[in-house]
This record gives structure tokens, sequence and C-alpha cells, in this order.
């Protein structure tokens, strides 16, 4: 097993150095001013509206929202599955390893899915095929993208369903996705993301659809195939609880925008942001047991109208006149620690 | 799997009774008298009319003219009809244009209603969509009578380009154009059917992942979607070709087809009742057969069916 793992190592390096061009240190992504618009027939929703960062080898970014915070869109965007039309990205550049995968032609792009950059969803159980055996759509990433035949690809597949823990592999592998566990599930999507051994793995509420233990395991499988392979890999939840343990770096988006990053630690001990503290308090914690939950009042803007100013405005108690009208921009309030807040001191040591 | 086909057939058995004997007591309700016109121009003899009676069993109650009547078809005996042929001879003659017809039917159901659904699903909304849209509803709106004798008029009589009727011999060539009459609204219904489960599956969550698997669009929808959408696709044509094996009266009456369905209609027109019945019999065994082979396939096509 040992030495399995060695060589492969030492394949994904050779390859690594081979193929990706990686222009600075450990630098696999960057998303620069992204801006994602849904054109409809009710006028137009702005879903992303500047969001950049950045995400290295072996660097685990967890990206934190509320559903409709553009979270989702963001990894379809990276990913390049958005349905265009209605989606349009008016703006910003997306670049893996130095290339804008934007301008990219849409053959190269395709290549670049599965290989470079993977993506495990939600609900597993809609999100396979249910009418083919879970190692054949597995096995498929290898005879579309390396040309291997039926039984080598099939091969591979078991070993991928035993590498994410699937007990009887080798009898499962002709099994269909109804008849797998809601976290079984979840393993073969993941065996499938990491196939072909991407450099970035997007990971968009992989748990979300699971048991509370079911959970806890999927993310440690996550994080353990992370750190094996030194993948990127960008989490994406709204369930701080979650990622407490696997992220290294957190941005909190917030109607299309990020409006705070910095390490898990810092955050979860001192946020920066009126937003970002509404979220921790609307924890339930059982040393607050019988106390009212503090959930933050109100809802999560409409996109096509979005409050100008600063978006988080008409939900938040430290709102001045200043903040409907000039947008806070995501500035360093101390080092390591980014808000796009007014008053992001105040909020940091209040 | 075998306990669930032994069960189908069992559940066959009361359909199969059930049905003979609903066609039994309506044919022979009809009012009208079967040796009428049996001897010319003059009514015939009392004696003849006699003895025509208690042959055919004319005379018994009708409970006992059914029970007599399935104790033969038990024995394989279809009856005898009113001409003195063997029903089982009449159809056996029949059979295979019918069937011949019905496959070319479903050949061209399948081929053209297939690509028809599967070109305007990928093009929802564009022109080639709006074109099969409005075509298919055309031709389900439009009565078969209407397009078979339009087309005969054209194609055959005034163009030329196809056999006008068909001969007792129906070749391929003859029969090209009956099919096509005799498919049109299946067609229709089996291009509609395709584009809606199309559309459906190109905006399921798997065929995201599809996507993000890096497949080519190609491949995410011919391999992906599409099997997925066939599924219906191919329970309904299934079904649709048990049904067009029980003959078609209608198309078989424009084109002068020697086949099954223009044999039930004389045979009702007679009041030949045995030789109804005889048919209807199997017909309804073919339907049932044809049925239950459909969801044995469905159960092939989707795992998610089982039949245990």
């Amino acid at each position: 097993m040992t030495t399995t793992t060695d060589s492969r190592a030492a394949e994904r390096a050779q390859r690594t150095a081979d193929s990706r061009y990686i222009p600075q240190a450990g630098l696999l992504l960057e998303v620069d001013d992204l801006h994602v618009e849904f054109r409809t027939a009710d006028g137009v929703a702005k879903a992303i509206n500047g969001v950049s960062f950045n995400l290295n080898q072996g660097e685990t970014l967890a990206i934190l929202g509320e559903s409709g915070s553009g979270k989702s869109v963001t990894a379809q965007a990276i990913m390049g599955i958005l349905d265009m039309p209605p989606a349009v990205i008016p703006k910003g550049q997306i670049r893996y390893c130095g290339q804008d995968l934007l301008t990219m032609p849409d053959d190269q792009r395709r290549r670049t899915r599965g290989p470079e950059v993977s993506m495990v969803f939600q609900d597993a159980l809609s999100s396979l095929n249910p009418v083919f055996p879970v190692g054949w759509q597995i096995a498929e990433m290898f005879r579309v993208h390396r040309r291997m035949n039926k039984s080598d690809a099939m091969e591979r597949a078991v070993r991928l369903m035993q590498r994410v823990q699937i007990p009887a592999a080798k009898e499962r592998v002709k099994a269909y996705p109804h008849q797998f566990s809601g976290g079984m599930r979840q393993r073969i999507m993941i065996a499938m993301a990491i196939a072909l051994d991407p450099a970035v793995l997007i990971a968009d509420e992989p748990t979300t659809a699971l048991d509370v233990t079911v959970q806890a395991q999927i993310m440690a499988l996550l994080q353990e195939l992370q750190e094996e392979r030194q993948m990127g890999l960008i989490l994406i939840t709204h369930d701080l609880g979650v990622v407490a343990d696997v992220a290294d770096k957190i941005a909190v988006m917030y109607a299309g925008r990020i409006v705070e990053r910095a390490d898990v630690y810092e955050l979860y001990r001192q946020p920066a942001h009126p937003y970002t503290k509404g979220l921790l308090e609307s924890i339930p914690r059982l040393d607050q047991k019988g106390q009212q939950l503090a959930a933050i009042g109100g809802l999560p803007p409409n996109l096509m109208r979005i409050p100008p100013g600063c978006a988080f405005h008409p939900r938040c108690k430290y709102a001045q006149d200043v903040c409907r009208e000039d947008r806070p921009p995501l500035r360093e309030v101390v080092p390591g620690r980014e808000s796009a807040c007014h008053f992001a001191e105040e909020v940091l040591h209040g | 799997m075998y306990k669930y086909i032994l069960r189908r057939l069992i559940q066959m058995v009361p359909v199969l009774l059930g049905a003979t004997f609903i066609i039994f007591a309506m044919v022979f309700a009809l009012p009208g008298d079967p040796t009428a016109g049996m001897c010319g121009d003059r009514p015939c003899s009392p004696a003849f009319v006699a003895q025509f009676r208690t042959e055919h069993n004319l005379n018994d109650p009708l409970p006992t003219r059914y029970a007599k009547y399935m104790v033969n078809l038990s024995h394989g005996d279809l009856g005898t009809n009113f001409r003195g042929v063997k029903v089982a001879e009449d159809l056996k003659q029949r059979y295979p244009t019918t069937a011949k017809l019905a496959a070319m039917a479903i050949v061209f159901e399948t081929v053209i209603g297939l690509i028809a659904g599967v070109l305007a699903g990928i093009r929802k909304g564009k022109f080639i969509d709006n074109l099969v849209l409005v075509s298919t509803l055309l031709v389900i709106a439009i009565p078969v009578f209407v397009i078979g004798a339009t087309m005969q008029y054209y194609l055959g009589v005034k163009w030329k380009l196809f056999p006008v009727t068909v001969s007792s011999g129906a070749t391929f060539y003859e029969l090209l154009m009956p099919a096509f009459v005799l498919g049109s609204a299946s067609i229709a219904y089996a291009a509609r059917l395709t584009r809606t489960n199309l559309v459906e599956n190109l905006r399921a969550d798997y065929l995201r992942t599809a996507v993000a698997k890096g497949l080519t669009r190609r491949r995410a929808i011919g391999v992906h979607a599409l099997r997925n959408s066939l599924i219906p696709v191919v329970t309904y044509v299934g079904a649709d070709f048990g049904g067009l094996l029980g003959g078609a009266i209608v198309t078989e009456r424009i084109f002068n087809i020697q086949g099954v369905g223009g044999y039930t209609f004389t045979s009702l027109h007679n009041r030949d009742g045995v030789a109804v019945v005889g048919t209807v019999t199997i017909l309804v065994l073919v339907f049932l057969l044809a049925n239950l082979l459909v969801d044995l396939l469905y159960g092939v096509l989707d795992p998610r069916i089982s039949h245990d």
C-alpha cells in the first residue's frame, strides 16, 4: 500500500511538473474581480459582484455564506458549468496556473475539468446518473480523459472505491447509485472527483444532505485526501461548524461579495464584520441553553435590488449613514484580517 | 424475477376471461341474423336455418354458448366461423401481414420520432423545436383516415410514387405508405415524449456532473441524458407495438390490406360472432404479452425498477 502511494505520488509530481505551469510557488487558482449576472425576463440578478481570492497548493479555503450569497455560483463559474445564458460573466478572470479559464477555447477548458479542476456536489443521489453502475461512472473519467480500455478503467475505479473506504468495493462496483447509503454515495462522488488527481477540488456543500455523524466522516475523508494529494480545496458551505477543523482560510460572502477573509482560528475568535459576528452568534450553544438565540434579523437582499452602499446595512446593528451611501471595500484591518466594513475595528475589538 | 413473470401470467387469466366474455356477449347481442344474405337473393330455407343454428349453438343461452366456446378454446380451438372456415386458419393467413405492417410502423415511429424529438430537445425554443412541436400537433389533430386518404391520393394516385393499394402478397414496398400512415400519430407522440424527457434530463443534476467530469457535450447528452430520456419512450413504443399488432381497422380499409383489422371488421359486419371472438381472444393475448415484455424491459432499462 505504501509503495503504491509513493509511486503514485511520484507519478503525480512528475505529471504536475510536466503539464502544470505554476507561476508562483504553489499558487494554483486566482479569481480576480469576478462578476456573474443572471439575465432573466424579470431583470438582472447580480449574483457575484467582484470576488477575488487565491488558492494555493495544499490549502483549504472555505467559502461561507447563506443561500443566495453567491458561493455556489462562484464554484460553478470556476468549474465552467454555469448555464450561459441566462448566466453572463461580464467581468473578471479565473486563472488556473496562470491561464485564464474564461477566455480559453471550449475544448481546452473541457479538458481541464477532471484532471485539473474537479468538483463534488451536494446531493450525490441526484448528481450521479441513476441508470449507470457507480463503477462505470468512475471509470468513465479514465476512459474519456486517459483513453483507457474498459477493464483497466474498471480496475482503477475499484481502487478508487477502496481508497474512499467503500466496503466490498470489488463486489459493489457494478451496483447502482440508489443501492448505496447517502454517505457511501458521497464517497463515490468524491472518488469520481479525485480520479484524475486534480490540482483543485471544489466541494459544494458536500455534507449538507448527510447525517451529522456521516458529515464528520466525509469531512475527514476530504481532509485526508487533500493532505495526501496536496490539492487546493475549496469548501463551500453555509455551516460554520463543518469547516472549523478543516479549513485554513475562510472567506465569508454576502450578496455576491466577500465581506470578510481571515484564518479560521482568528475569524472564530474575533470576527471583524458584523455579518460574520451575527453568523457566529446564531450557532446554538450548549452553554447558553434556555437563552434566546441571536438570529440575524431581516432577510438576505434580493439580488435584483441590492441595497446601495453596504449591502448588509439594512440588517446591521452597526449601520450609520455612511453605510447607506458608501460601499466599504475589502481592506486589511489588522495583518492577515480583511473586512469590508466601515466599522471593522469596532466590530473586531468591541 | 421468475416469480414476477409467473404472477403476471396468472393475472392474465381473469383478464382474458373477462375480455372474451364481454366481447362474446356484445357480439351476440348485436341485432341482425347471420343467415340473412347467405343464400343469395332468396331467404334461406327454414331447414337450413335450423341446421345452421344448431351447428353453431345459436339456440343455447349465452352462458352455455360461452362455456362451450371456452372449452373448445382451452383445447386450442378458436372455433369455426360461419363460412365454415377455421378461425385459426384465417388468422394464420392474415397475421403475417398485420405483424409486418405493425413492425414497419414501429420502425418509423422509433426512427423518425426519436430523431425529431432529440433535435427539438437539444434546440429547445429554437426553430427546429417549434417546427417539431407544430407539425406533431398537426399530425395528432388530423384523423388517420384523412392523412391516409390524402397521402394515398397524392403519393399514390397523382404522383404515382407508391402503390395505391396493397396486394394480398403485401410486399415491403407496398406497405411503406400504409405503415407511415398507421404510425403517424405515434411518431408524433414519440417525438414529443422524447423531447419532453430530454429537456427535463438536460436540467438534471447528474448532467451537470457529466459536464463537470469534462465530458464532451455530445457524450454528456448522447450517453447520459439520452439513456435516461429513452426509458419512457421505449415503454411507450413497446405498448404501442402491442396495440398495433391488434390490426389497424381504418388503415387496412384505406389501403385494402388483408390483415387482422380488416378481418375483424368484415366478421363484425357479417355478424360472424365466432370469428370476432376468436380474433379478439388472440389480440388480447398478444396485447397482454406485449405489455408484460414492456414491463420486463422497463426493469432492464431502469435499474431502480425491481421485479423481485
